[in-house]
């Protein structure tokens, strides 16, 4: 809907989008008319009156309130005229007559030319922050806060809001976004708990999320509606979905799964439910009512919390296209307290090992684990959680399993390396990182293995393109850990970060950082703390523990060079049809980046010079990152590092000192 | 074009009757027979078992009736049928021999012995039972020579009487799921809107929006989002006073089924909605009772008389405010939120009921729809005013019902062409002003109506003539007030409602009626000021003008009317400090006149505060002190000897 009308503004012409609200047309050319019920982050109710404007329509005048109206044609508009001065002198006088001291009434008063009232009744209330029945908290509570807790109740003249001043409902969840919006102060927030030095900072920031979520979320990620689930049609679209154990990005078969059959046919709420009751971005989702095909519950409604995107890519890995399959993955993995990232990761990699005759039914306990066999990875899920069969061993996960079948099995080793996901002993997460080197890094030198809630560059290296030279990469790799690193360690949740993003976030330096973001976290700190923060002072404050953490690492025998590595499956096509699937992509990185004429060559040859290529980047990324990091070559913290830091202690500094170049 | 796919025809039980489906080809036979079965009575005895009937106990004079003539072996004989209402519920319980026509009013267990001996056995109909003309005192034999009946034309209510509501045979019988039937099997929906839009008809629930051009816009909403629309039945009737939705629910409910239908058709819905006034539980069990029967019949439900048309009606209970029966507001509490409106800027039209293309019309707007489609659009467009070939707001075309009460003698529902005029309403088929009193003022369209004065009786109404009389049609009320009706205080009492009934969601209504019933108040205490006419007026046109929603953009006119035409009544009261009507309590006072006095105690007896003073044969005085004008004594007194002053 790029449509733009040309409509005229008191002679004046503007051009606005269609569907857009006349108010902000009218602001746009400099004119201010009176408003009270409207808030610019709320969906307008027209309930004041004040803002009218006369719209010329098809030669029909007529009288609407701005703030509602959507421009759908072209009009004519006289925000002055006699019809509707008139009338917003007598809407000034009813409002100057029943509440004469609110400071927001007698700016608009004034704005139209009255000071005097003929309203003044047994009603007449001289409060100065008194209820001015403007309803923008009843829409903040619900469209910030996603509650109903505050109310009108009682017709006409006795309307009045429901939740008494001072006294607290017990289903209010303190989020004050009704006391921000109000516009007299008619709201008191009554307690602070934790005593914050300075919870306005606080609660100015918080709430500009909550605006956001309000307004952007619904054109934007759909957090609210489907929750990460969103991501699954992306990353299908992007070739990003792990399919089949990461040889393939995307899957014609993955509507079954992806978000609209989701929000069609499972998620059963209907609206937004969150971690906590405040949160106002409530991206968890909820399957009510789900009947269990399987296992100990077999029979059972019940209701199943999720499924998140990785729980579904997670099936997609297994090629398991279904969502009934899904949601019961999900239930039982959640009951058994399995992780689904693992389990999911895991078992592909047991499937395509089977696939390719690595192992067989033999070892499997009789399970045909192909890919897409739904009933068999249930039943393998239940044999891991009772102890039982395969599933024994399938539950120690694939740096175990690996060993085991080289060693017992005669498998080949270098095949189950290539294709077995896993760094420092965890199964990576639900991405295909293959086009997008920084996020190879980023797995690979995550300090807990590979996940991605250090970094996720995939689309800032590989789509967008922001971070092309090796210098970036590892700034890019030092910087995001860092700062993931931080709100995790305030208990900040990530996706107030960059699930939703201002309006303008693109027009600014550093688009990829979120800056106004990352500015909210620093004043929650200061709010809290009064401790005021900045890029660098955070930076350090992160690093410190960052450093720390890859000490403990060296000293438990993970934090080197050697463990830094990704399967190479993580990295390019691992065997032939792999590289087929994508042929034209690999030739032309052949030809335009290597250097090498893939033509005449066969496949085999293709895929080892690509091989020894993107290996060959890698190790570059990981010297610039080590040095960007002030690590050493083997990627262990200098001690000049710790010095800076602060964290120079002898404790420490045994464990790096023999690493030191 | 619908074409119908041949299927086994199957039987269902409902409400302990055979249903059986009904096919398109099947439904002529099917009236054919049952006409046939009524043909063998003698006489069909039709009790009116509406609402108003009910409550003079018109189910006991009907069970009565049956019960009479099982005794003496008549059942073959004579038919007792259940009819709904009349519309002249001042008489009831009313009872009609048919073919006849011969009229009984006023029925009760008793007379039931004389009817049957005297009528139905011995031949000679019983003139004591019969209506007589309120102006010459003559009687009326029949339904016809009944003037209230005979200057109506009957197209919403034309079975009114006539058939039994709890049976869908009886609408057969006459016509009915005739039209659906054709329009199925012969008629495009496209060429159904054309016909709608060619018949003019306008709704019938207020707004007077022609129905064919909301049906179109629905229409052209659901195919350009690729959404299934729904349909909506508005059934709120919120009037004080109005009972012609609920009287047609009552006595005709397929015909809504069959309008709903074909407006589904039309416009490819498969669901739709009635919105039932909460205090309306008659209408509701034969609402219901209508829906489960169409549904046995195959008449709702998947492949629709064995088409491709599927549909189905549910009924949603009214959330009992006023305000819920504004569209907006209606959809809102549909959808389980609290009744208030939103802003028309977006209309149902486009995102309406679950912000699906909806068409809302009202009950009486349905039930002429399948006579439209039955007659032809060019017959309904030429009853009425105005020209509509063109364009359907020229006019006025069809028929309107109206309720007519107040101080009028023939109180009741009727229907009438657009274009009679007041006098023809209030005269001929009211019969004119009770007591022989003179008429002053006749407030029409609900409560935020206007009051049309005396010299505009002989104004042909319609939708347009109307609002430029400063009133409206509304849904169709008409309060007609004799001359001791204070102007003033009628205003303060519809600004009164309507402030008891506004939501409260926008300033200029909520603030502004308040302040309105304020100043008016103040005026009938006799505390009014110079310079109130002028505020009332200024404030009742930035009400009716910048309010959210209808009830606040119409709250203005009882105000405005009334000082439009009686504006020195006004003036009277804040000037002189009098009440020319002799309402205002504030206003009056009572006096004895000595030369009418007769000293015969009644209104000292009567007194509810002793302040009558005198002794039997003498010159009684009211104390002025203890007297609280509660006009007893006036009412009370046979010699005409209390004034008021
Ligand atoms: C305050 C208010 C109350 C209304 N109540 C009713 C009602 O009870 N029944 C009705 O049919 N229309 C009512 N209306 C009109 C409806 O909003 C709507 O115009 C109508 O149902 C549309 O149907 P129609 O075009 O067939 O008349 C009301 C309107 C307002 C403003
Ligand atoms: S504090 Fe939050 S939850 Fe409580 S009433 Fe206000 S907006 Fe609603
Ligand atoms: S409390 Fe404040 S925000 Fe809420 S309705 Fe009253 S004035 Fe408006
Ligand atoms: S005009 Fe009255 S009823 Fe309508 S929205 Fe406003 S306050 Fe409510
Ligand atoms: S009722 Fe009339 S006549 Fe009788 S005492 Fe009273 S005023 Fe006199
Ligand atoms: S008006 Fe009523 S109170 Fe007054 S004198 Fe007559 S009966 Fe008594
Ligand atoms: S600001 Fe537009 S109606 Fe209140
Ligand atoms: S109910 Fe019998 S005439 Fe109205």
């Amino acid at each position: 809907m790029a449509d733009k009308i040309k409509i005229t503004i008191d002679g004046k012409e503007i051009s606005v989008q269609k569907g857009s609200y006349l108010l902000d047309a009218v602001k746009k050319t400099g004119v201010t008319v009176p408003t009270l019920c409207h808030h610019k982050d709320l969906t307008p109710t027209g309930t004041c009156r004040l803002c009218l404007c006369e719209v010329e329509v098809r030669g029909r005048r007529k009288l609407v309130t701005s703030c509602n109206y959507p421009v759908r044609e072209e009009i004519e508009v006289y925000t002055n005229s006699e019809p509707v001065v008139n009338h917003r002198k007598i809407l000034a006088e009813m409002y100057l007559g029943r509440w004469p001291n609110v400071p927001a009434i007698k700016y608009v008063a004034e704005m139209c030319g009255i000071t005097e009232s003929r309203f003044t009744s047994n009603l007449t209330d001289e409060n100065p922050q008194a209820c001015i029945l403007c309803g923008r908290c009843v829409r903040a509570c619900r469209e910030f806060a996603l509650e109903k807790i505050i109310d009108f109740a009682g017709r006409g003249i006795k309307r009045h809001l429901t939740m008494p001043f001072g006294e607290v409902d017990p289903h209010c969840i303190g989020c004050t976004a009704c006391a921000f919006v109000c516009p007299t102060g008619a709201i008191e927030i009554v307690d602070d708990l934790n005593h914050p030095l300075d919870p306005q900072m606080i609660r100015d920031h918080g709430m500009k999320v909550n605006a956001e979520m309000a307004v952007l979320d619904k054109d934007q990620c759909r957090m609210r509606e489907v929750g990460t689930a969103n991501i699954v049609d992306v990353m299908d679209a992007y070739d990003l979905l792990p399919v089949h154990n990461y040889q393939f990005g995307t899957h014609p078969e993955t509507w079954r799964i992806n978000s609209k059959m989701l929000k069609a046919r499972y998620f059963t709420q209907g609206q937004a439910d969150g971690c906590w009751k405040g949160c106002s971005m409530a991206c968890a989702k909820t399957i009510d009512d789900f009947e269990l095909k399987t296992g100990p519950y077999r029979g059972q409604k019940v209701c199943v919390d999720g499924p998140e995107y990785e729980t579904a890519a997670g099936a997609a890995n297994m090629g398991c296209f279904d969502a009934d399959f899904l949601a019961e993955f999900n239930f039982y993995c959640d009951t058994y307290g399995i992780d689904t990232i693992s389990a999911a990761t895991t078992i592909a990699f047991v499937m395509e090992s089977f696939e390719a005759g690595a192992i067989t039914t033999e070892h499997t306990g009789g399970l045909e684990l192909h890919f897409g066999a739904t009933n068999e990875t249930l039943e393998l899920l239940h044999q891991m959680a009772d102890g039982r069969g395969f599933g024994v061993d399938v539950g120690q996960g694939i740096r175990w399993l690996k060993q085991k079948w080289v060693k017992e099995y005669g498998a080949d080793p270098d095949f189950l390396h290539d294709i077995g996901m896993e760094s420092k002993g965890l199964e990576t997460s639900e991405y295909v990182c293959k086009e997008s080197l920084a996020q190879q890094a980023g797995y690979g030198m995550a300090i807990k293995g590979p996940q991605h809630d250090e970094a996720w560059l995939i689309f800032m290296d590989m789509v967008n393109n922001q971070i092309p030279t090796f210098e970036d990469k590892a700034e890019a790799l030092h910087y995001f850990p860092l700062w993931r690193t931080w709100f995790g360690l305030m208990g900040l949740c990530k996706l107030c970060w960059n699930d939703v993003v201002p309006a303008d976030n693109y027009a600014t330096d550093e688009p990829h950082k979120i800056p106004e973001h990352v500015d909210n976290y620093f004043k929650f700190f200061e709010g809290m703390t009064g401790i005021e923060l900045d890029e660098s002072k955070m930076l350090d404050q992160s690093a410190r523990v960052y450093n720390l953490q890859r000490v403990m690492c060296r000293m438990l025998g993970y934090g080197a060079r050697e463990d830094d590595h990704m399967p190479y499956r993580a990295m390019g096509p691992v065997t032939v049809k792999e590289y087929e699937s994508r042929a034209e992509r690999y030739d032309k990185q052949l030809k335009e980046i290597i250097g090498v004429d893939p033509d005449g060559k066969i496949t085999e040859e293709r895929v080892g010079i690509l091989r020894r290529y993107r290996e060959d980047q890698y190790e570059k990324v990981m010297d610039a990152v080590y040095i960007r990091r002030g690590w050493t070559r083997n990627g262990v913290p200098k001690i000049e590092r710790l010095r800076e830091l602060g964290i120079d202690l002898p404790e420490l500094v045994v464990i790096v000192e023999k690493d030191q170049e | 074009m619908c074409r119908p796919k041949m299927s086994q025809r199957s039987f269902t039980e409902s409400a302990g009757r055979v249903m059986s489906k009904i096919l398109m080809k099947d439904l002529a036979s099917i009236s054919t027979r049952i006409n046939a079965e009524f043909k063998q009575y003698k006489a069909m005895l039709m009790v009116c078992t509406g609402t108003g009937c009910v409550a003079a106990k018109g189910f006991d004079v009907r069970d009565a009736l049956s019960r009479a003539i099982r005794e003496r072996g008549l059942q073959d004989t004579f038919l007792v049928v259940g009819t709904g209402c009349n519309g002249f519920c001042a008489m009831g319980p009313i009872v009609v021999v048919q073919p006849e026509g011969i009229f009984y009013q006023k029925v009760s267990e008793e007379d039931i012995p004389e009817i049957v001996a005297q009528h139905l056995i011995g031949g000679e109909p019983v003139e004591r039972l019969m209506h007589r003309d309120p102006v010459s005192g003559a009687i009326n034999r029949t339904m016809d020579e009944i003037k209230f009946f005979s200057k109506q034309q009957l197209i919403a209510l034309r079975n009114k009487g006539l058939i039994d509501p709890e049976n869908i045979d009886h609408y057969i019988a006459r016509g009915g799921y005739e039209s659906i039937r054709n329009v199925l099997e012969s008629v495009s929906p496209d060429e159904v809107i054309k016909e709608i839009l060619t018949s003019a008809i306008r709704g019938r629930g207020g707004g007077g929006f022609p129905a064919g051009v909301k049906w179109q816009s629905a229409k052209e909403a659901a195919l350009e989002r690729k959404e299934t629309p729904y349909i909506v039945c508005n059934a709120d009737e919120g009037d004080p006073g109005a009972f012609m939705d609920r009287s047609i629910i009552e006595t005709d409910p397929h015909t809504v089924i069959e309008g709903m239908m074909i407006g589904a058709y039309a416009i490819g819905a498969k669901e739709g909605f009635v919105y039932l006034r909460k205090e309306y539980p008659l209408a509701l069990v034969r609402l219901q009772k209508a829906i489960d029967d169409a549904r046995a019949c195959g008449l709702l439900g998947k492949s629709i008389m064995g088409s491709e048309f599927e549909f189905d009606i549910h009924i949603h209970r009214g959330a009992g405010a006023f305000v819920c029966g504004e569209s907006t507001a209606l959809m809102a509490s549909m959808s389980g939120q609290a009744g208030e409106p939103r802003a028309k800027y977006v209309h149902n039209v486009e995102y309406g009921y679950r912000d699906k293309p909806t068409v809302l019309n009202n009950v009486e707007t349905w039930a002429n729809i399948p006579v439209i489609m039955d007659k032809g659009a060019r017959w309904f467009a030429s009853i009425g005013t105005g020209d509509v070939t063109d364009n359907p707001w020229g006019g006025s075309s069809g028929t309107k019902v109206f309720s007519l009460v107040g101080d009028i003698n023939n109180t009741g529902l009727v229907e009438v062409p657009m274009g009679v005029t007041l006098r023809d309403i209030i005269y001929d088929i009211g019969g004119g002003i009770l007591n022989g009193r003179a008429f002053k003022a006749v407030q029409t369209g609900g409560p935020s109506g206007g009051c049309v004065p005396a010299e505009k009786l002989d104004m042909p109404i319609d939708f347009d003539s109307l609002t430029e009389a400063g009133s409206m049609m509304g849904s169709g009320g008409m309060i007609v007030m004799d001359d001791r009706t204070c102007m003033v205080d009628i205003a303060r009492y519809f600004v009164s409602f309507l402030m008891d009934e506004s939501c409260g969601k926008c300033t200029p209504c909520r603030e502004g009626l308040f302040s309105l019933y304020r100043t008016l108040t103040r005026i009938c205490n006799g505390e009014g000021r110079e310079g109130d006419i002028e505020f009332l007026e200024e404030l009742a046109k930035t009400v009716n003008e910048t309010s959210l929603c209808q009830l606040g953009g119409t709250a203005g006119n009882p105000v405005l009317s009334t000082i439009r035409y009686f504006r020195e009544e006004y003036e009277e009261h804040i000037r002189n400090r009098r009440c020319p009507a002799g309402h205002c309590k504030a206003l009056i006072s009572y006096r004895i006149s000595e030369g009418n006095c007769t000293g015969c105690t009644l209104c000292a007896k009567q007194c509810p505060v002793d302040a009558i003073a005198g002794e039997p044969k003498k010159i009684h005085v009211i104390d002025q002190d203890t007297c609280i004008k509660c006009g007893i004594c006036y009412e009370v007194c046979r010699f005409d000897a209390v004034e008021v002053q």
